[in-house]
């Protein structure tokens, strides 16, 4: 690092529109409680800018005072006039984002990471396996694929929750059931006198339909999901080259410096966070 | 390169002369060990120092640094370097310094290390005096040092060669009273800088490449990284000394007014407990490297594997400060990595 640069206080100014660490300004168009622990935002960034993204990509959410947090986008980005993000109340940043109205802020840095890989997925079979709070990532290829349904052929959604209480978008779900781009199959572990639907783990989904062997899987849940899935998918005999899992780290910086996120050798937040199967399959602490 | 000399009378006067100008970072005395201060005076530089007890990266990466300032929902960045001498470097900080200015580079530039490390004129001395635990002589020995813009051999009681690098190496020449040096001041400098290498106490038997195939072969060896952890405290202590580890958190912080603060960026070490933790929501949480024994072999692997392709040889420069700040005394790489390559042949 021998640049000879000669350093003054107006510099800083210019600092600022390099820095990395230095978020967006983001006005809350729209917030929704989805469940008693998430609540669903749709956010634009106040310079009227355009988040420009793809589906899988992750943020850092932050609130000054309380701290940032990593988050994946819920919205497809073919929806371009905002974009959507969901958050649970788990420690001191979410809680505090899940206090806000419409018309407050939140300050966003990103879009970071490699998103679910559309090139691989355009022009087969799809299915989407979600878990949980799993379905938010999700939902923005969901939604890509029924506005560009042309591109993909079928399209199978598995979406599993622990009780019916916990499922996210009602207003997506209802539309899916009815919607013949898309067949949704749904389970819950514990029902409650609404449910009407399946009720089990999540694998036993695979009962219900024919999944063919050239299908590209998407796998996104708790991480104790993954395993289960995957034996089924290798019954099938679907090449782990067409597999892609959303792994969930704390990514703290998202640039690939931070370290926390990683995975022996491998940044989730840069590598990551959408990783084909056969690249991730012999690392220990992945799955 | 350009050779100089400065007289042992004049040297002092050197650093005073760039003490009017700027701040130099420089090894003083400071119990246990040394440490790399802002210097007052020329007198209190020991360039005598065996090791100091946190690396120099601290001049330009600091424990803890502010990364923006917000009042209200306005908010701004604190990037404002000053011009600085960081002095006195021993060949292994400054390749440590030199993979920390690459990984702070590649694919996200980050401005908040790298303009503070653009503003610092880095000189390096010869090794003087040998930690106990060190072991440089054989670990990255044969990577040359990049980075530095000038290096200084004490070459007798009459005074230093100065090689100068860059142009901020050159601007120094400036401060100090120098003349050409001489063919015999240049050859006795390097003599002195290659023989030092011989004297390390402690001393890694295999090369680069051997360590990495078995340290890599050795990853599912679970008994082994459990064994090498058993005593380990979680205290981070070896990764808080280590001049080649750069991970680090991040945290918020409010002013007693409650609508102003800063956002903070600290060293972090990959060996304390919850550096892998997520919470999941409802109580629960997930660590995913939950035993010690997971988290010593990131660390190994880190500093012996992962990067090696990347940088060019390991992530470690064998000065030996993780050795002496372990409490359990378990986190010495030289012991580590014996010990795995025994159990790959056992």
């Amino acid at each position: 690092m021998n640049n000879d640069t000669v350093m003054t206080e107006t510099l800083a100014e210019t600092f600022d529109s390099l820095n990395i660490f230095l978020p967006k300004e983001a006005k809350i168009l729209k917030v929704r409680d989805t469940t008693p622990y998430e609540r669903h935002f749709t956010l634009k960034y106040a310079d009227g800018s355009k988040m420009l993204f793809e589906p899988g990509q992750i943020l850092e959410v932050s609130l000054f005072g309380y701290g940032e947090i990593p988050i994946g986008l819920a919205s497809s980005p073919t929806r371009e006039n905002s974009f959507d993000i969901v958050v649970r109340t788990v420690g001191r940043v979410s809680t505090a984002i899940n206090q806000l109205q419409s018309g407050e802020s939140l300050y966003i840095r990103g879009p970071y990471g490699n998103g679910f890989k559309l090139n691989q997925l355009r022009g087969h079979p799809i299915l989407v396996v979600a878990g949980g709070i799993g379905l938010c990532p999700t939902r923005s290829l969901i939604q890509y694929i029924l506005d560009r349904r042309q591109e993909f052929k079928g399209f199978t959604l598995f979406y599993g929750t622990r009780d019916p209480a916990q499922q996210l978008f009602i207003d997506d779900l209802s539309d899916w059931r009815a919607n013949e781009n898309i067949d949704l199959y749904e389970t819950v572990d514990k029902a409650d006198e609404t449910w009407k639907g399946h009720i089990g783990v999540i694998t036993e989904l695979f009962k219900k339909t024919n999944i063919s062997a050239d299908t590209r899987v998407i796998i996104c849940g708790p991480p104790v999901m993954f395993k289960f899935v995957i034996h089924e998918l290798d019954k099938i005999g679907i090449s782990h080259d067409n597999i892609f899992v959303d792994l969930e780290r704390r990514m703290k910086c998202a640039i690939g410096k931070c370290g926390h996120c990683q995975i022996n050798d491998k940044y989730v937040c840069l590598d990551g966070p959408v990783f084909s199967l056969s690249d991730i399959i012999h690392l220990e602490e992945a799955l | 390169m350009t050779a100089y000399f400065i007289e042992e009378k004049d040297f002092n006067d050197f650093i005073n002369q760039i003490l009017q100008v700027m701040p130099v970072i420089a090894p003083v005395a400071k119990e246990p060990l040394f440490s790399f201060e802002e210097l007052q005076n020329a007198e209190q530089l020991r360039l005598d120092y065996d090791l100091t007890i946190l690396p120099p990266k601290k001049a330009f990466f600091p424990p803890q640094q502010v990364i923006l300032r917000f009042n209200a929902g306005k908010f701004e960045g604190t990037v404002n370097p000053r011009k600085q001498v960081l002095l006195g470097v021993h060949l292994y900080d400054i390749k440590a310094i030199d993979q920390t200015d690459f990984l702070y580079t590649e694919n996200y530039e980050d401005i908040n290390y790298t303009a503070y490390r653009r503003a610092t004129t880095l000189v390096g001395s010869n090794i003087q005096n040998i930690a106990k635990r060190a072991f440089w002589g054989s670990i990255s020995h044969d990577v040359p040092a990049k980075g530095q813009d000038a290096f200084m051999t004490k070459l007798d009681a009459k005074g230093y060669l100065f090689e100068v690098f860059s142009d901020k190496g050159e601007e120094l020449l400036a401060y100090g009273n120098f003349q050409a040096a001489s063919q015999a001041q240049i050859v006795l400098a390097n003599k002195i800088n290659q023989d030092i290498k011989e004297q390390c106490p402690e001393k890694l038997n295999y090369s680069r490449e051997e360590m990495a195939s078995t340290i890599r072969q050795s990853f599912k060896n679970t008994a082994l990284w459990d064994e090498l952890a058993e005593d380990c405290f979680s205290c981070g202590s070896c990764n808080t000394t280590c001049p080649t580890c750069y991970c680090f958190n991040i945290e918020d912080q409010w002013n007693v007014d409650q609508t102003s603060g800063q956002r903070t960026r600290y060293w972090d070490s990959c060996m304390t407990e919850d550096f892998a933790t997520i919470s999941s929501g409802g109580g629960h949480s997930e660590n995913f490297r939950a035993r010690r024994g997971e988290r010593m072999r990131h660390r190994i692997m880190r500093k012996m594997v992962y990067l090696n392709e990347k940088l060019g040889s390991q992530a470690c420069v064998g000065c030996g400060r993780c050795a002496i700040a372990c409490t359990a005394d378990i986190a010495d790489p030289v012991q580590i990595v014996n010990r795995i390559m025994e159990a790959a042949h056992e």
